[in-house]
C-alpha cells in the first residue's frame, strides 16, 4: 500500500479521486494541492534542475520559489503548490526548464 | 472596473492579510470607496488564511488561538463587503508611469490607475543558503506551516526543526498534535533570553502565552529541544535522508567538537521573515536596512506613508513584526486615507487611531527586545560552502558568486549582468537576502549599503500571451 502522511484528525476531506504521476494512479481529495498529494503518497521530486539535473521538491510552499515546478495537463513550469488536484489530472516529473507550447 | 462608465476606487489594497483587510475595514467605514485585490483564492493572508473548498473543519482546536483572532476581524470584513469590492486570485504583477498597475486574473490581464495605494504584501521565511539545502524535503518552516495546518499533511515521517524564534515551535506542535513525529527542533538563540521576555510581556501579547504553551506541548511529547544547535548540513541521495547538527557558539558559529549526525527523512527551516519588497521597489518607494525587522523596508511616516505620496505600507512587508502589529498599522493607514481625502475631520480621526497608537506602543518594544535575541548572527550566512547552491533558479554557486566579485564587482545589479543571478522564476526572492550578505563580507562593506536589485515588472511568472493581450501602454518608470 502507498504510504499516507494525511492527518485525519480535526478536519473532513472531500470528495477523493486519483491523479496520475509519471504513470502512476496516486490518490488525491477535493481542495488538495498537488503538492500535498504528493507529500502525502511520499513522492518528494518534482523535477530536475537544467544545468545540473539536481533533484528538487516543494520548498517554500506558497508560491515563491518555484522549486516544485512540474508538467502539469502538459503545461510546464507549473507550481505544484499553487494547483489544486482535480481528477483525471497527468502530472510528469519535469527535466529543466523545458518550452511552452504555441497554441493558436 | 476599469472599463467605461464604471468609476474606479479611491484606494487600492493590495494583499488581504490581516494589515490589508483592517485598513480597507477602516477606509471603508469612512466611505472610501475601496477595492483589494488579492492573491490567495480566500481573504485571511497566511496567518488567518482558509481552508480550501472540500476540506470541512470539524474542530478548530488545533488552529490555536489565531484562529479566533482571524475569525473576528474576517468577520467585521464580512461585514463592510457591500462597501468593498474584493478580487480573489489577483496577482498584481507591476506598476508603472502616471500611477498605472497590471494585474493578473483568470488568465486575463487588467490595467488599473491608482491615487491611493495600501501595499500589504507580506513577508515570506528568510532564505538560508546551507549545504544540501536544495534537496527535496527541506522546507521553510512557512511552506510546512501551510502544508500541515492548511493541508493536513506531514511533512515526513521524521522530521528535524532547525532555526530560532516561535514560529517553528507552532508549527512542531501541529505536527505532534496531528500524531506526526519531530526527532529535535534547533532553536539557535539563547531560547532562555525569549522565554523570560515572553513571561514578562505575556499580557500584551497573546502569541507569545502561546509560546509557552507551545513549549509544554512539546515537552510533554518528549522532542528534545536544543537550544544553541543549528543544522550545518542536509544529506541524502536525491532526497533528505539525514542532517549534520551541531552546538553553536554566541555568534552561531558551530563548536567541532559537538558535530552528530540525526536520521530524518524532513527538515524545516525557520530562520525568521524578510519583507516581500517587489511591489514598493516598482513603485519607487524610498528603502532602508533594518536588520532587525527582516532587511530593506520601506521607509514610512506615522501614517504608514512612504516616500511616494498617497502610497502606504502596512504589515510584514514594511518590516517583520507580526499580525497584532499588520492590524494596528492598517487601521491607521485606513483612517489617515479617509482624512486626506476630506470624509472625516482631523478631530475624528485622531480619535480613531488613538486606540491602535496606544497598542503599537505596548507590542513595539516587546518586539525590539524580540528581535533583538533572534535575528540572525554572523555564523547563519557561513554555512554555505563553495559548492553549495545560493541562486536556486540559475544553478549558481558560492564559488561562482565569489568568482564576480572578485572580477571587480561589488553591485548587485552587475552582479545580476554577470552571473545571471536573480534572473530565474523567483526573481530573487530566495538569494539577494544571501548575495547581499556574500558582497558585504567579501567586499568588507557593510550591507546596508549594497543597493536591492533594480525591481522590474512581471515580479511573478506570468503568461506571455496574457502580457500580449493587455489593454492600453505601459510606460516603465525611470531609472532601470
Amino acid at each position: 500500500m502507498m504510504e499516507d502522511l494525511r492527518i485525519w484528525k480535526d478536519v473532513e476531506r472531500g470528495q477523493a479521486f486519483e491523479i496520475e504521476v509519471d504513470g502512476v494512479q496516486v490518490v488525491a481529495y477535493e481542495g488538495e494541492t498537488v503538492a500535498a498529494a504528493l507529500m502525502a503518497a511520499g513522492i518528494r521530486i518534482t523535477n530536475k534542475t537544467a544545468k545540473r539535473d539536481q533533484p528538487r521538491g516543494i520548498c517554500c510552499g506558497i508560491g515563491l520559489c518555484y522549486g516544485c515546478t512540474m508538467v502539469i495537463d502538459g503545461v510546464p513550469n507549473t507550481r505544484a503548490c499553487q494547483t489544486l488536484a482535480r481528477p483525471g489530472m497527468r502530472l510528469e516529473t519535469q527535466k529543466g526548464l523545458q518550452r511552452w507550447e504555441v497554441r493558436e | 472596473m476599469g472599463s467605461e462608465g464604471v468609476k474606479d476606487p479611491e484606494l487600492i489594497v493590495i494583499g488581504a492579510g490581516p494589515g490589508g483587510i483592517a485598513a480597507a475595514v477602516e477606509a471603508a467605514r469612512a466611505g472610501v470607496t475601496t477595492t483589494i485585490l488579492d492573491e490567495n483564492p480566500k481573504p485571511g493572508g497566511r496567518i488567518y488564511g482558509q481552508f480550501n473548498d472540500g476540506f470541512k473543519l470539524v474542530n478548530p482546536k488545533f488552529l490555536g488561538p489565531d484562529y479566533e483572532k482571524g475569525k473576528v476581524l474576517l468577520a467585521e470584513f464580512d461585514t463592510f463587503r457591500q462597501k468593498i469590492e474584493y478580487l480573489q486570485d489577483t496577482l498584481v504583477f507591476g506598476t508603472f508611469e502616471n500611477r498605472i498597475m497590471a494585474f493578473h486574473q483568470a488568465g486575463k490581464g487588467h490595467r488599473l490607475p491608482f491615487n491611493k495605494l495600501i501595499v500589504a504584501t507580506g513577508a515570506y521565511d528568510r532564505p538560508v543558503p546551507f549545504p544540501g539545502w536544495t534537496l527535496p524535503g527541506v522546507l521553510t518552516a512557512g511552506g510546512a506551516q501551510t502544508l500541515v495546518k492548511m493541508q493536513r499533511v506531514l511533512p515526513g515521517k521524521n522530521i528535524l526543526f532547525a532555526g530560532t524564534g516561535p514560529l517553528q515551535l507552532v508549527v512542531a506542535n501541529q505536527v505532534l498534535y496531528g500524531g506526526g513525529k519531530v526527532e529535535a527542533i534547533l532553536e539557535a538563540g539563547e531560547i532562555n533570553n525569549w522565554l523570560k521576555l515572553l513571561k514578562g510581556f505575556s499580557r500584551n501579547w497573546g502569541l507569545l502565552t502561546d509560546g509557552l504553551q507551545y513549549m509544554r506541548g512539546i515537552r510533554k511529547a518528549g522532542v528534545p529541544m536544543l537550544r544553541r544547535h543549528i543544522i550545518l548540513e542536509a544529506r541524502g541521495d536525491s532526497q533528505v535522508e539525514e542532517a549534520v547538527i551541531a552546538e553553536v557558539d554566541q555568534d552561531w558559529r558551530p563548536i567541532e567538537k559537538t558535530r552528530r549526525i540525526l536520521k530524518v527523512d524532513a527538515i524545516c527551516i525557520g530562520y525568521g521573515l524578510v519583507p516581500s519588497v517587489e511591489l514598493k521597489r516598482l513603485v519607487g518607494c524610498k528603502h532602508r536596512y533594518e536588520p532587525y525587522l527582516g532587511g530593506w523596508i520601506p521607509v514610512r511616516n506615522e501614517n504608514m506613508e512612504t516616500s511616494v505620496p498617497g502610497v502606504f505600507a502596512v504589515g510584514d512587508g514594511a518590516g517583520v513584526a507580526g499580525s497584532s502589529m499588520a492590524m494596528f498599522e492598517g487601521r491607521i493607514a485606513g483612517i489617515s486615507i479617509a482624512r486626506s481625502l476630506g470624509l472625516i475631520s482631523s478631530e475624528e480621526a485622531g480619535k480613531r487611531k488613538k486606540p491602535y497608537l496606544s497598542n503599537m506602543k505596548k507590542i513595539r518594544h516587546l518586539r525590539d527586545a524580540l528581535d533583538r535575541i533572534s535575528y540572525p548572527r554572523p555564523g547563519l550566512f557561513e554555512l554555505a560552502n563553495d559548492d553549495t547552491i545560493i541562486c536556486r533558479c540559475e544553478e549558481l554557486t558560492l564559488r561562482d558568486i565569489k568568482k564576480a566579485i572578485r572580477k571587480g564587482t561589488s553591485e548587485m545589479n552587475e552582479l545580476k549582468r554577470m552571473t545571471r543571478m536573480g534572473m530565474g522564476c523567483c526573481q530573487g526572492r530566495m538569494c539577494v537576502p544571501a548575495v547581499q550578505d556574500i558582497i558585504a563580507r567579501q567586499t568588507e562593506t557593510p550591507a546596508a549599503e549594497i543597493e536591492y536589485l533594480n525591481q522590474r515588472p512581471p515580479t511573478k511568472l506570468v503568461p506571455i500571451n496574457m502580457l500580449a493581450s493587455l489593454p492600453g501602454e505601459f510606460e516603465i518608470r525611470h531609472g532601470w
